[in-house]
């Protein structure tokens, strides 16, 4: 398999094929900001941050911008991640989200490093930190539970639950939450219990200190999936440990 | 960037619990490997347990061959890695959602409360410094 070369910024840099824009620009250390993407989920595209300038040679001087999260490379690409035309488009994408989410400390940091304080549009009647990039809604179906999703259309649109009841496939990892970029969903926790959207579910607490990591469900849900029994999720990891010490410590003294 | 000439022949780290005297050098030269530039101690991957009668064990990740945290991952964030021979956890695909920090039957996958990430033993890339500090070879990797 052949690498392709392009350039990034004048800077010769190489990927395999298939790869992204986005990819490529990260190992070379060439940041690109984003917030919708992450490397265990499928891109889409969605917050339009991550856009920058793409030209070839062979283009006649066409130029146009992409989103670097799905852009492949091609041989001879020539990239730019900080012309005026990107950094005038990323503002504007920052502009339209501090309209949508004014309180968000995320969103406000980014678009001050564009100098921008406030939005210059109308703010949202109702503003929260859910930019709607569904980064949570495709996570939760790539583990297989498919609870949340993008419910209503236009203005309306928002992340939640089917017909808005409590889901039954939902199984409280919080994943959602937690690879929330603008941290837009909360849940709450007391070490027995944890409360998200809108059910109540049992953490699994070690057996000998009461320690606990996932809930019941999630820990039942990794069960069935892979064949494996509920005793592996019954002790934290700080037992086990001692655990494994005692038992070398006894085998040593056989 | 894995040393390739390390990497030809697959080394092990060896436990002998009979030779630790209970030092923990290793806990801190594991932490000062896994801490960058000069930020606060990071997570000891390897944890030293006094078992009583003056016996110490240092325990840390046996990278299993059918591994319980790899299988727990839903996201195929822990991979093993072909030179080292280690199982590794890739940050940027965790997801952290913690089903590999309780299904490991052996506690060694663990939680940086400080840096919000799973870490566990990763041979650090071929040169473990937890064997090369051990002052009574309690821990050796060949």
């Amino acid at each position: 398999m052949g690498l392709i070369s392009f350039s990034i910024n004048g800077t010769a840099v190489s990927g395999a094929e298939g790869e992204t824009v986005l990819k490529v620009a990260g190992r070379a250390g060439i940041r690109i900001p984003t917030l919708c993407h992450h490397e265990a989920v499928e891109a889409s595209g969605a917050c339009r941050l991550c856009m920058v300038e793409i030209s070839h040679p062979d283009w006649k001087g066409w130029k146009g911008l992409v989103t670097a999260c799905l852009y492949p490379i091609e041989p001879g690409l020539e990239v730019s991640t900080d012309a005026e035309a990107v950094l005038e488009c990323r503002r504007n994408v920052l502009d339209l989200l501090l309209a949508r989410c004014p309180t968000s400390p995320v969103i406000r940091d980014l678009a001050a490093a564009y100098g921008l304080r406030e939005t210059t549009l109308t703010v949202d009647a109702d503003p929260d930190n859910c930019m709607l990039c569904g980064l949570c809604t495709r996570i939760c179906a790539q583990m297989g539970h498919h609870a949340i999703s993008t419910v209503g259309r236009g203005v309306k649109k928002k992340v939640g639950l089917p017909l808005d009841k409590p889901s039954e496939s939902c199984v409280g990892c919080a994943v959602c939450a937690r690879i929330c970029p603008t941290d837009a969903i909360t849940f709450r926790e007391d070490g027995r219990q944890r409360k998200i959207w809108g059910r109540t579910f049992e953490m699994m607490c070690c057996e000998e200190c009461g320690t606990s990591y996932i809930t019941r469900a999630q820990a039942e849900y990794v069960c069935e999936r892979e064949g494996m029994t509920i005793d592996y999720f019954e002790k934290c990891d700080k037992c086990r440990s001692r655990d494994t010490a005692r038992t070398f410590s006894r085998m040593v003294q056989w | 960037m894995v040393d390739k000439e390390l990497a030809v022949q697959l080394k092990r780290l060896y436990v002998t619990p009979g030779k630790c005297i209970g030092c923990r050098t290793c806990e801190l030269a594991c932490t000062f490997v896994h801490t960058e530039g000069g930020g606060r101690l990071r997570r000891t991957r390897v944890q030293v347990h006094d078992t009583g009668g003056e016996t110490f064990v240092p325990v840390l990740c046996l990278q299993c061959e059918t591994a319980a945290c790899v299988r727990a991952c839903p996201v195929e964030a822990l991979v093993r890695n072909e030179l080292t021979g280690a199982i590794d956890v890739d940050e940027e695909r965790c997801v952290r959602c913690m089903a590999c920090v309780v299904a490991c039957p052996f506690g060694n996958m663990l939680f940086d409360e400080q840096a919000g990430v799973v870490v566990k033993c990763d041979v650090c890339v071929g040169r473990p410094a937890c064997a090369m500090f051990c002052p009574t070879k309690a821990l050796e990797y060949r």
